[in-house]
């Protein structure tokens, strides 16, 4: 499926006449990745438990992989010898990666951070420590052969030019300012400028996009560019965030749970001890097709199965969830769809603040 | 279900049909067979879809009460059977009381009841109790209630079985206990005999307390007990043992007329990361019977575990990525080595099967033997610079 010689090609397919929500096709090296999309999480070039034919069967295009942790174990050397990652891990679908960045504040206690890049203390036995610079950082995603690959502002130039792949990997930049308006347009300006296939926004907390700024910076993104919102991945936040125009989400959060025990339906929790019905009647993944609820309750948190069966579930949970989005757009009813989304989760009525305040922005009025 | 026999002038080592299931006739299962060990209703790491993509044919799946224990009470309320209730309604059943993968703690009877070590500690179970679940879970094969314990006559009340018209049709089996002591040995088998007319098989029950150790337990300790148990033994009856007994002890016991097995050894070997690698067909060649993946020699290794096996861990993944997969602690590596190990375990019965019709077993235990003589070997002389590591 490789392109001629541009490693992302971003089509509009069909837009929302109310709000700024919008269906694409992104072709990608490896696949024709769907917009809007959520990515799961597979940090260490595997997707919690699942194998990649699971994967394939659900659907899955896309999935992330993490500089920091590949670049750790097994190394870029290894990553080389073997083809880079997707056919170390037999994944023929896209692969995405971070910069490592992330890692710099997860783990900021094994941190150093200098204008050279950042020291990290490993986390493995020999606690010996691994210097990540924008060269090393690019080098191991060159490595790992992602179809995407991110950067931050700072280390952006320095990665543009160690770059060694820019007919099959894409960089995006991340744009950054927290929550000062401000700073966040300074960033967007500062990416504008740079020949670049896509931008990404990172925020704490989808909460924290209440406020007009947030849909005001999206717009100053280039339209014909995908916009990706990084870690977030509560079915409530990606509906939202759909209708505010993003095109890809990802999250740890539906796999992570799913080792937890916890299922995602759309109504919310479960007793589960003697009710014999699946986790979702209208869910058509292999786990609510096979198992009940008493069944999965009895097992989870006790045999590691349990996790595989879940994490089937959230991840066919949140790829229909996606699908549901993106036939609502074309069908040019999405604000209708997103209505009775948010009163399906809170039939009384009783809309969080930022919900309300964030969709009227896009001209979405809740039921 | 119906055992037969289908080389009856020897009495071992023999071929032998469970046919007539009910509400699966189509479905005839060959012995010598090896029940897929389960825990909590499904081959540990390998969910019942996954097992799809191992083998397609019909299993029977060993159901340990201890790991279902918690169920209990769910199942008074569900109308299905237990191969339903876990998910994989196209499998036959077998339930039995302890768990062959993992020690049974010793001691704490009481009068007419066995304990049972469940995730919320100890559970006595009297024969009215066990025989409530087994109406609950409708298996199609089951055995009686036992201690199985070592040096211990089996009472024969603790083994009384219900005639229930939901077990009708359900296959009995009766655990000879009595350790390794010969005469206790008789006076069960007697009793049972007596009492049990119409038991479809028997279990030689109490040869060791489960567990790891197994796979080490020298075959000569319990030679002697099986070989005069068997003789015993009504011969038209399905003979079986649990377990994770070697490859060889394997052969040995079926050399003796042992009908029936599990795949608890597979779980032994995924849990210390080891992969099966000994040869099954004559023209394999491999250089060792097991290998462990955890090594740091495999971390460059792109090359499947092995390169005959046609299992889906072999065919699309490397023993370098497997490796990368337990380095990081990843629940993916024991799910591939297990897709592997499964497979080849079923390929290794399989294999059992055919010698015993083209009569040429021995030879192929005298090679296995060998191979597994100087595996052992191997490990003595490594084992003092580096003890292997077990994440269990």
């Amino acid at each position: 499926m490789s392109t001629t010689n541009k490693p992302l090609i971003f089509t509009v397919l069909a837009e929302c006449k109310v709000c700024k929500a919008r269906v694409s096709k992104m072709i990608l090296p490896h696949k024709e990745v769907d917009t809007p999309v959520f990515m799961p999480v597979g940090t260490q070039g595997t997707l919690k438990g699942m194998l990649p034919e699971q994967l394939e069967k659900l659907g899955l295009q896309i999935m992330l992989a993490n500089t920091y942790h590949l670049g750790t174990k097994p190394g870029p050397d290894i990553l080389k010898k073997a083809g880079g990652l997707h056919k170390f891990m037999n994944w023929n679908g896209a692969l995405l990666t971070d910069s490592g960045g992330f890692q710099m504040v997860s783990l900021l206690k094994l941190a150093e951070i200098t204008e050279e890049g950042v020291k990290f203390q490993s986390l493995n036995q020999h606690k010996s420590e691994v210097m990540l610079t924008p060269e090393h950082s690019i080098e191991i995603q060159n490595a790992i052969g992602a179809d995407i690959i991110m950067q931050t502002t700072r280390w952006l130039d320095r990665c543009l030019g160690a770059h060694s792949k820019p007919e099959t990997q894409s960089i995006f930049p991340i744009v950054q300012g927290t929550l000062y308006e401000e700073l966040r347009i300074i960033s967007v300006n500062d990416h504008t400028s740079r020949d670049v296939h896509g931008f990404a926004i990172v925020v704490e907390k989808a909460k924290m996009i209440s406020g007009k700024w947030y849909t005001y910076v999206l717009t100053f993104f280039q339209k014909n560019k995908p916009r990706y919102l990084m870690g977030v991945g509560f079915a409530v936040d990606l509906v939202v965030c759909c209708a505010l125009g993003v095109d890809m989400f990802d999250c740890v959060f539906p796999t992570r749970t799913a080792r937890f025990g916890c299922a995602l339906t759309m109504t919310g929790q479960l007793n589960l001890k003697k009710d014999f019905n699946p986790i979702d009647a209208n869910c058509t993944c292999s786990t609510c097709q096979n198992y009940t609820r008493a069944y999965l309750h009895g097992i989870v948190t006790v045999y590691p199965v349990a996790c595989h069966l879940l994490t089937e579930h959230n991840l066919a949970f949140q790829l229909r969830l996606m699908k549901n989005i993106r036939d609502s757009i074309h069908e040019n009813r999405f604000p209708e769809f997103v209505a009775d989304f948010m009163l399906n989760l809170h039939p009384d009525r009783n809309y969080p603040t930022w919900i309300k305040d964030s969709l009227a922005a896009v001209n979405i009025n809740l039921l | 279900m119906k055992f037969i026999v289908r080389n009856s002038k020897n009495r071992a080592p023999r071929l032998g049909l469970l046919k007539n299931i009910e509400g699966k006739t189509d479905v005839e299962i060959e012995t010598p067979v090896v029940l897929l060990h389960t825990q909590g209703g499904h081959i540990p790491h390998v969910t019942h879809e996954v097992f799809k993509l191992v083998s397609k044919e019909p299993q029977i799946l060993q159901i340990p009460l201890v790991s279902m224990h918690n169920f209990q009470e769910t199942m008074q309320y569900y109308n299905g059977t237990i191969s339903e209730f876990i998910g994989s309604k196209d499998s036959l059943t077998c339930l039995t009381l302890q768990d062959p993968s993992n020690l049974t703690k010793q001691g704490h009877h009481v009068k007419e009841k066995i304990p049972i070590w469940t995730k919320k500690g100890k559970v006595l179970y009297d024969s009215e109790m066990y025989m409530n679940i087994v109406e609950s879970f409708k298996p199609d094969m089951y055995y009686l209630l036992s201690d199985g314990d070592t040096n211990k006559s089996s009472a024969p009340k603790r083994i009384s079985k219900r005639k229930s018209d939901v077990l009708k049709k359900t296959f009995v089996m009766a655990p000879i206990a009595g350790g390794y002591c010969l005469k206790s040995r008789e006076r069960c088998i007697e009793a049972v005999l007596a009492n049990e007319s119409d038991v479809g098989g028997f279990l030689i029950d109490g040869l060791h307390n489960n567990g790891p150790e197994v796979e080490f337990l020298p075959f000569v300790e319990v030679k002697d007990v099986v070989e005069h148990v068997i003789k015993k033994l009504p011969p038209e009856k399905l003979c079986s043992v649990q377990g994770c007994w070697n490859p060889v002890s394997v052969l040995k016991l079926v050399q003796l007329g042992v009908d029936m097995f599990d795949t608890s050894y597979c779980r032994i070997l995924t849990e210390r990361s080891a992969a099966m690698t000994f040869p099954i067909d004559s023209i394999e060649e491999t250089d060792n019977f097991e290998i462990n993946l955890r090594q740091p020699k495999y971390v460059d290794d792109f090359t499947p575990i092995m390169y005959s096996c046609q299992c889906l861990a072999c065919s699309k993944y490397s023993r370098g990525y497997i490796h990368h997969l337990l380095t990081v602690q990843e629940l993916l590596a024991p799910v591939l080595i297990m897709i592997h190990n499964i497979h080849h375990y079923l390929r290794f019965f399989k294999k059992i099967r055919e010698c015993i019709r083209n009569n040429s077993l021995s030879d192929f235990e005298n090679k296995i033997s060998e191979q597994y003589k100087n595996h052992q070997e191997k490990v003595l002389s490594a084992k003092n610079q580096d003890e292997p590591r077990r994440f269990f």
